[in-house]
């Protein structure tokens, strides 16, 4: 198949950066860049504004197959992923089976195969995700596993943390870290602050996030290993990663649109969509996390995309299930919350060099001769996702139905294309 | 004149025009209730379900007796824990009961927001009767209208509350109700009870109970619930009742008399002696008493009936 994508602004790209080019793609290669390509295409891309980059990554995300097929199969949430514009996706190991060792592993690769966008999982820190004994991240990692996390579930026990930081140094491993204390958290349903003061809820101190930020770093600096901490969301936290950085660990950090995006303003009408852990909290964190994004303190962004099937959210808040169904809007909420705050190269950066970098995936070339693993988008446009039109099996998306700004094109990788629309 | 809601979800959503409507119609009511005949047949052909998913005695029959005051037809479910381990959600719940041609629903239920929640998913008029550690609206309700029967008006008054502020839905309501009609509040208990950012309400917190009863013309004392002794909130109920709890000798070494309420059900001897609860100070069987006729008029007003009593 022939593509050609006209005058687009290449970004990162060695001989066009930042400028409008022609790019023809044949066979999943790119075979030319050039200020006008006048060759017959079967395919030919043009939008307002178009911009292309190398293919997006998103470093942190539920699919559910195997074992809860109703909420997301790999499927589905692949082809959300390649509207969202990812070429790349994190898996967690939230599934049953854990992905805890190389058989869920490599049946989740398996069952990626085909698709536009590529399937990367991450395996289990512990057995079962359950933090008590260690997993074999080392096989996993032989059969494909990109980096280790217990996901939702972060590992409590520091011994055993630090057990994991140092077993996985012998294949240069990363480990993935949600911080949450449980022992602060539980029982807690969102920020604690004025707004659950006044809403009657149970609070989740910011203090349950940052001791273990604090604990997760003096680990780090005593096995020499390499953390990445995801879904920050306080402003205590990125200063505290500032440093560590300034200290020159191997410490790296990932933020979800939603935190960038919201608010605990957001749980006024005790809304269970906007139920998330770690929970949404004050507009100066918020304004924190733009800040540690546009400095480079923040690496990536995870998503944290986390569908549900309807009635897993309509009922009580504090009844209701955890997480958001983001990855389709995941840009265009990026767009919205960040707006003038982050350049658009930075928070292209976080989308595709800088998690490349850290998990060792091979970093794409837009140049003649290189395959094409492309991201399409264009800061114009408009985006509106709702049940007719979504490809995510979830039906938790707070963002459904809502205009916003921006439009991802489509994604070419693995030599398939996927345009939106 | 109707009330700006269509729901009684919480005070925090009320006007003080709300509030002071409720009172006036209550007055109307609390008038009803001393006559031979203790009845009016306002919401004749109303049919109210009390929806009660925990437990409760006191508000399940002040609400039922105000609804019979009124003429409506009741309906009551009671079911302990949430609905949710019965196997069916609240929605499917409530649906299945409005299908039966109900036309208000009171609900108290473990979950903060539960009310709110329902609100945006069943047509008809919600009274929250308690939800979880959010509100509990008609309590405030009657607890504010029961001051103003005994000192005239709320403005400049200085309430404190004492006790389990942190797991309080009276607490909470009170706070909102009272500041709204322009009194001062303190909150007042042991540390670990007292919300970290309460002061953000715009009230006063003060660790010394004596203090905090110096300092007041009402004190409005909370029941502590026994269980909380076993998670690291306090230590023992004897040390909470020598330190918190509101004895007589404490009452008499204050400079001036004052008001002292309690929501029910009390714990004798832990948050209030009984020479304090049975005493002259003590208003809190007119609390109960204010209750029908605060429910009332709540229910009154939101049914948009128009044909009041003289």
């Amino acid at each position: 198949m022939r593509v050609n994508i006209r005058q687009a602004i290449i970004i990162g790209a060695p001989s066009h950066n930042d400028k409008a080019a022609d790019i023809f793609i044949e066979n999943g290669v790119i075979t030319a860049i050039a200020p006008a390509i006048d060759k017959k295409a079967d395919v030919v891309v043009a939008a307002e504004g178009l911009h292309v980059s190398a293919g997006w990554v998103d470093v942190f995300a539920d699919y559910r197959e195997p074992g809860y097929e109703h909420k997301e199969t790999i499927s589905s949430g692949l082809n959300a992923a390649a509207a969202g514009g990812f070429t790349d996706v994190f898996l967690t190991p939230n599934t049953e089976p854990v992905a805890a060792g190389k058989s869920v592993i490599q049946y989740i690769l398996q069952k990626a195969q085909g698709h536009t966008t590529s399937v990367h999982p991450l395996g289990a820190v512990s057995q079962n995700a359950e933090g008590k004994v260690l997993a074999e991240m080392l096989d996993m990692h032989t059969h494909g596993a990109i980096a280790f996390t217990d996901g939702w579930k972060p590992v409590q026990n520091t011994n055993l943390f630090l057990k994991a930081l140092e077993y996985a140094k012998a294949f240069n491993g990363v480990l993935l870290q949600i911080p949450v204390d449980n022992s602060l958290a539980s029982g807690g349903l969102m920020h604690e602050g004025t707004v659950s003061t006044r809403l009657g809820m149970a609070g989740i101190p910011t203090l349950a996030e940052t001791l273990f930020v604090h604990r997760d770093i003096e680990l780090l600096r005593y096995t020499n290993g390499r953390l990445h901490i995801t879904g920050l969301s306080s402003a205590e936290s990125v200063a505290m990663i500032r440093r560590a950085k300034a200290d020159g660990l191997d410490v790296t950090c990932s933020v979800t649109p939603y935190h960038l995006a919201l608010t605990d303003e957001a749980l006024a009408g005790y809304d269970s969509l906007y139920k998330v852990s770690p929970p949404l909290r004050t507009e100066a964190d918020r304004q924190a996390l733009i800040v540690g994004l546009a400095d480079g303190t923040i690496d990536c962004i995870a998503t944290h995309h986390r569908p549900h099937e309807w009635d897993a959210k309509a009922k009580e808040y504090e009844y209701a299930a955890d997480g958001m169904n983001i990855q389709e809007v995941a840009f265009n909420v990026l767009l919205q919350a960040t707006g003038n705050q982050v350049a658009l190269g930075t928070l292209i950066n976080a989308l595709t060099t800088n998690p490349r970098r850290i998990f060792g995936l091979q970093q794409p070339v837009i140049a003649e001769g290189s395959p094409a693993s492309l991201t399409l988008f264009s800061r114009y446009g408009d985006t509106v996702i709702n049940r007719e039109n979504k490809r995510s099996a979830g039906y938790n998306n707070p963002f459904a139905g809502i205009l916003l700004p921006g439009s991802v094109i489509g994604i070419i990788n693995n030599n398939n294309i996927h345009l939106n629309k | 004149m109707s009330l700006s809601v269509k729901h009684l979800l919480g005070i925090k959503e009320l006007q003080q025009q709300d509030i002071e409507q409720i009172f006036q119609t209550a007055d109307n009511f609390k008038q009803v209730l001393q006559r031979s005949i203790r009845k009016v047949p306002a919401l004749r052909d109303t049919t109210i379900v009390n929806l009660f998913f925990e437990n409760s005695t006191r508000t399940r029959i002040s609400f039922e007796l105000a609804e019979k005051r009124l003429s409506a037809d009741t309906v009551n479910f009671s079911s302990s824990g949430s609905s949710v381990s019965k196997g069916e959600t609240l929605i499917d719940t409530v649906k299945n009961i409005l299908s039966m041609k109900v036309d208000m629903i009171v609900m108290r239920h473990s979950a903060s927001g539960a009310p709110w929640f329902l609100a945006k998913h069943v047509d008809a008029s919600i009274i929250n009767a308690g939800d979880g550690t959010n509100e509990h609206p008609t309590q405030a309700l009657l607890d504010a209208y029961s001051i103003r029967e005994q000192l005239g008006s709320l403005k400049g008054k200085r309430v404190t509350i004492i006790g389990d502020i942190m797991h309080s839905r009276v607490a909470l309501s009170n706070i909102f109700c009272l500041s709204k009609l322009g009194a001062e509040v303190t909150v007042s208990g042991p540390p670990t009870l007292i919300p970290k950012h309460i002061q953000d309400l715009g009230v006063r917190v003060e660790y010394d109970v004596k203090k905090a009863l110096e300092w007041c013309d009402v004190a409005n004392v909370l029941r502590i619930q026994l269980e909380r002794q076993h998670k690291p909130l306090f230590s023992t109920l004897r040390e909470y009742a020598i330190y918190y709890g509101v004895n007589k000798q404490m009452l008499e070494s204050l400079q001036r008399d004052i008001i002292i309420m309690h929501p029910g059900p009390i714990n004798r001897g832990v948050e209030i002696n009984s020479d304090v609860a049975d005493s002259k100070h003590s208003i809190i069987l007119n609390q109960v008493e204010n209750g029908v006729a605060i429910r009332m008029a709540v229910i009154y007003l939101l049914s948009g009936k128009r044909d009041l009593v003289d």
